[in-house]
C-alpha cells in the first residue's frame, strides 16, 4: 500500500534524522533520507528545524586564539620540562 | 590512543641520545604546538573561565610533551590533544567519568522529533531564526551535565565526527550518539523556556491537541 510505504519511509527518516544532519549515515542512506525529505512535507520541517538548531549551536563557537601570554607560559613550562626548541 | 599508552616499539625517552631528543622535540613542535589555539578554544569551552582554560592548556601540552613518544606518527594530533585536554579537565574537577548506558537510539530520536514538533506548534522554533541565540545557548551548554556537554561541544561546536568524539571521550560511538541526542534535547528544552520568556511561544498550546504526526 502506498500509504504504508510512505509511513515506513517517514519512520525511518525520522529515526535517522540526526544522523542525517550530522552526515553520519552511509552514502546510500544519506541519499535515501534526502530523497524522502525532498518529497515529504511532514518530515522536511523536522530536518529544517534540526539544521537551524545545529547552526545556532555552532554559532556558540568562540572565535579566539590562545593569548600570547598563555602561549609564552606554555612554552616556558615546556622548556622547563626539557623542550629544546628556542 | 591514551596519552599514557606507549606505542609498540616506541623509544624510551629516558634512554634516547641527544640527536633523537632533538628530533622528537622538532616533531612535537611541528605536529602538536600548532594546535595551541584549538586546544585553548576547547579548554575554554569546557571551563568557561580564562584562568582555568589557561591552566588546562598548560597541563595538556605538558602531558602531551611528556607522552609524545606514545603518539602514533601520522595520526590525528589535534584529536589526541583534545583527549588529553578533556581527561585533564575531568581530573581537575575531580569528577569521575561515569558512563551513560547506551539506550535505544531509535526511541531517543523519535522523542527528539516529538520535542521539535511541540516547538514548531507553539511557535517557539521561531526564535531560531529571529534572535541571536549564542549567549542563551552558551549558558544552556554551561548547565549541561558532563558528559553531555563535552559530547555536544566536540560534535556540534568543534565539528568532530562521531568516531572522533568516540576516541576523545573514550566511549563507543553508540554512547556518543546517545549523549548527543540527550544533550541536544536538554538544550532544546532550555531553548523552549527561553522562547517562552521572550514571548515567542503561544501560551497554552498543547502539542497533543494538534498532533499531526
Amino acid at each position: 500500500m502506498p500509504d504504508q510505504t510512505h509511513r515506513t519511509d517517514c519512520t525511518s527518516a525520522m529515526k535517522e534524522l540526526w544522523d542525517y544532519v550530522d552526515c553520519e549515515l552511509t552514502p546510500d542512506r544519506m541519499a535515501a533520507v534526502k530523497r524522502h525529505l525532498t518529497e515529504c512535507s511532514h518530515c522536511l520541517p523536522h530536518a529544517e528545524f534540526a539544521e537551524r538548531f545545529l547552526h545556532a549551536l555552532h554559532e556558540t563557537r568562540i572565535d579566539c586564539n590562545c593569548p600570547y601570554e598563555v602561549r609564552a607560559k606554555v612554552m616556558a613550562r615546556l622548556r622547563e620540562a626539557g623542550l629544546t626548541l628556542s | 590512543m591514551d596519552e599514557n599508552q606507549a606505542r609498540p616499539g616506541a623509544p624510551d625517552p629516558s634512554r634516547e641520545g641527544e640527536g633523537a631528543r632533538v628530533r622528537r622535540d622538532a616533531e612535537f613542535a611541528r605536529d602538536a604546538l600548532p594546535y595551541m589555539d584549538d586546544v585553548y578554544r576547547f579548554a575554554y569551552s569546557l571551563t568557561r573561565n580564562t584562568a582555568d582554560a589557561e591552566d588546562l592548556v598548560q597541563e595538556t601540552f605538558l602531558r602531551a610533551y611528556k607522552s609524545w613518544h606514545t603518539f602514533q606518527p601520522g595520526s590525528d594530533a589535534r584529536r589526541w590533544l583534545f583527549t588529553i585536554c578533556r581527561n585533564a579537565f575531568l581530573r581537575s574537577r575531580e569528577k569521575l567519568r561515569h558512563e551513560v548506558d547506551v539506550e535505544d537510539g531509535s526511541a531517543e530520536t523519535i522523542a527528539a522529533v516529538q520535542s521539535q514538533s511541540e516547538m514548531r506548534r507553539d511557535g517557539s522554533d521561531e526564535i531560531l531564526s529571529r534572535v541571536d541565540l549564542a549567549p542563551a545557548l552558551t549558558r544552556a551548554l554551561d548547565e549541561l551535565p558532563e558528559p553531555f556537554r563535552s559530547t555536544v561541544i566536540l560534535v556540534d561546536v568543534e565539528d568532530q565526527s562521531y568516531d572522533s568524539a568516540s576516541e576523545v571521550l573514550g566511549v563507543p560511538v553508540g554512547t556518543v550518539r546517545s549523549r548527543l541526542f540527550r544533550g541536544r534535547r536538554q538544550l532544546q528544552d532550555k531553548l523552549r523556556e527561553y522562547a517562552r520568556d521572550a514571548g515567542f511561544a503561544s501560551a497554552g498550546t498543547s502539542a497533543r491537541e494538534h498532533d499531526d504526526a
